[in-house]
């Protein structure tokens, strides 16, 4: 009996238990930080004290937008702890996904049977985006339900933007771990290539923010191309959006072509 | 009928290191052909080119009729292989490893998996972590022979096996092979192979040394003599050992027990060919005993893994000496040379 995408549903069900870790990490972040801003970011004491802090540092974690809900939500679960979470999954995921299996050797015994190596990337690939689009589904439902009892005053529509801006987000550095990992055949490689777009993505932006001088910076920084003009509050910059996923995309189709090229485990 | 297997001036180079150096050899169906050679003689890389899992830098395979580079998924589900290095995922359990394996390469029998698995008494329901080497190498066994493939392509099989499953696994391959599939099997060692294979493929530093029988392997394999007669000079048993074909290391020393025995004689000598030249010439002896071994097929392959006479000095590594070649490739001449 032939199966369906047999190794899409088989990369699901053996990441069944760290899906849920990060489901419930997330859920974590989203209860503690959303709730804390009638206290934070709508007192004026807090205003005073971030006001106190150097203009620097504020813009380098966004708290510059931290006195509105939608900014607030934006600047810590979206822009900081959310981001971080979901990127460390997603590199996680796309690193072992042809890197990390090649390196522990289960990849040749895979390929040797009847499957192509495109539909290996392929499925894996698409396994990885929904997983994150589980996640940040999550993610827009923990946002929509806290929304009204922590005063946060989001949009809807800016939500569903900012999350798919959110998951776009974690996929490029996801396929970027994958891709390198197909490429090169080590899950190092992709781990360093899913954590390079992730970490010089935020520090691009936080540095680029700082002066007219470095602002070139931000073009090279996916993270400010989704969050540039925050989403949650202003609604999501749809070119931006396909930008990112067109770039997964290709991504993806790299890494399957670089497979489909190569000697495996070797 | 075509080839199961038909390999042409095959090099494989990994960046400037060349590993296979055009290999040629084809494969019958409907038979055994086993390759033994040391360990990094090109064995599993020969292997891996076959499943087009690596890709041969020079020459063409024709696996089934088809070059793997070209043939895709339809080929290799009608192949099943055993990789040299089997790994498994940790947290799950046989079954599901070999029903993702179904769903891949299937279809599979239900039933026949549960045959097979009770024939290599494993217990498909453990975790594969648990599972002894021994264990793991059964479950790969049986994820290569579970969809009938017409071709097996198995690296070292019996690996980790105990004697019994081992039989059971060779018995596997039989019934294969009378089923009408080809095997294609590969080992360091001699016994392995020499049970199993029709015809056997020598590997040595990436170069097939030889392709020959079992059978022609036995008859120029080396077997040790050792006899003593009586009421012959010593030069005369080694002339007469002279005469015969695939003598050689001969050495002949005088018994001089008790002395009143005159001219009892002890003699060894190393003998390949065929045993009919010497039992003839040995018949014109009184002898007092004889020993003829079984012909030493490790000694032989060791011999030819080896390549050149003594003066072993290969590369240190290149030459991995079998694990039962403990007695030197070939001898120096016998010290009485009449």
């Amino acid at each position: 009996m032939p199966k369906v995408l047999p190794l899409f549903t088989k990369a699901l069900t053996d990441s069944w238990r760290s899906t849920l870790a990060w489901a419930v990490g997330l859920s974590a972040a989203c209860m503690l930080y959303l709730p804390l801003y009638p206290s934070i970011g709508g007192s004026a004491q807090m205003q005073d004290l971030i006001n106190a802090l150097p203009p620097e540092m504020t813009k380098a974690l966004n708290y510059d937008q931290i006195a509105s809900g939608p900014g607030y939500t934006q600047a810590t679960m979206f822009g900081l702890i959310g981001f971080l979470l979901m990127s460390m999954a997603s590199v996680g995921w796309g690193a072992a996904a042809v890197g990390g299996d090649e390196e522990s050797g289960l990849l040749e015994l895979t390929l040797a049977h009847s499957v192509t190596r495109v539909q290996v990337v392929l499925e894996r690939a698409l396994a990885i985006v929904v997983r994150i689009a589980l996640l940040s589904a999550l993610v827009f439902l923990l946002v929509l339900g806290l929304n009204g009892p922590s005063q946060l005053s989001i949009d809807v529509g800016h939500l569903a933007g900012a999350v798919l801006l959110f998951a776009a987000l974690a996929l490029l550095s996801g396929t970027a771990a994958l891709c390198a990992g197909a490429l090169g055949g080590r899950k190092v490689y992709g781990i360093a290539a899913g954590a390079a777009v992730a970490v010089l993505g935020y520090v691009f932006n936080a540095v680029g923010r700082q002066s007219p001088d470095v602002e070139w910076l931000l073009n090279l920084s996916p993270y400010h191309w989704a969050y540039g003009n925050s989403p949650v509050a202003n609604g999501a910059d749809w070119g931006a959006g396909a930008g990112l996923y067109g770039i997964s995309l290709a991504l993806i189709i790299l890494g399957a072509v670089a497979l489909q090229r190569r000697d495996v485990g070797v | 009928m075509t080839q199961a297997i038909v390999v042409e001036g095959l090099r494989k180079k990994f960046g400037a290191r060349e590993v296979l150096h055009g290999l040629n050899f084809a494969v019958e169906p409907g038979t055994v052909f086993g390759v033994i050679g040391p360990n990094g003689a090109g064995k599993t890389t020969i292997m891996r080119c076959l499943l087009d899992i690596i890709r041969p830098s020079a020459g063409s395979i024709s696996v089934l009729g088809q070059d793997p580079r070209q043939a895709g998924t339809a080929l290799r589900r009608r192949i099943g292989y055993l990789p040299g290095e089997l790994h498994l995922e940790n947290r799950t359990t046989g079954r599901r490893v070999l029903e993702h394996f179904a769903a891949i390469s299937g279809p599979v029998e239900q039933r026949h998996v549960d045959e097979l698995a009770e024939r290599l008494n494993l217990d498909l329901d453990r975790q594969t972590r648990k599972l002894s080497k021994g264990n793991k190498q059964k479950l790969g066994l049986l994820q290569a022979f579970m969809h009938k493939p017409e071709l097996l392509v198995l690296d070292e099989p019996t690996s980790g096996l105990d004697p019994l499953v081992q039989q059971v696994f060779h018995a596997m391959v039989r019934e294969a092979v009378d089923e009408g599939a080809t095997v294609f099997l590969s080992s360091h060692v001699l016994s392995e192979v020499q049970q199993a294979a029709d015809a056997v493929a020598i590997l040595r530093d990436g170069e097939i040394v030889t392709v020959s029988t079992v059978e022609a392997l036995r008859t120029a394999a080396v077997r040790q003599l050792r006899f003593s007669s009586t009421g012959t000079e010593p030069h005369d048993v080694g002339a007469l050992l002279a005469r015969v074909p695939g003598v050689a290391n001969v050495a002949v020393r005088e018994i001089k027990a008790d002395g009143h025995v005159a001219g009892a004689v002890e003699a060894t000598a190393t003998l390949s060919g065929r045993v009919q030249p010497l039992v003839q010439e040995l018949a014109r002896l009184n002898l007092m005993d004889l020993v003829l071994e079984e012909p030493d097929l490790e000694e032989a392959v060791l011999t030819l893994y080896i390549g050149q006479p003594v003066g072993n000095s290969e590369s240190p590594g290149s030459a991995q000496t079998p694990a039962h070649g403990h007695r030197p490739g070939p001898r120096a001449e016998g010290a009485h040379r009449a």
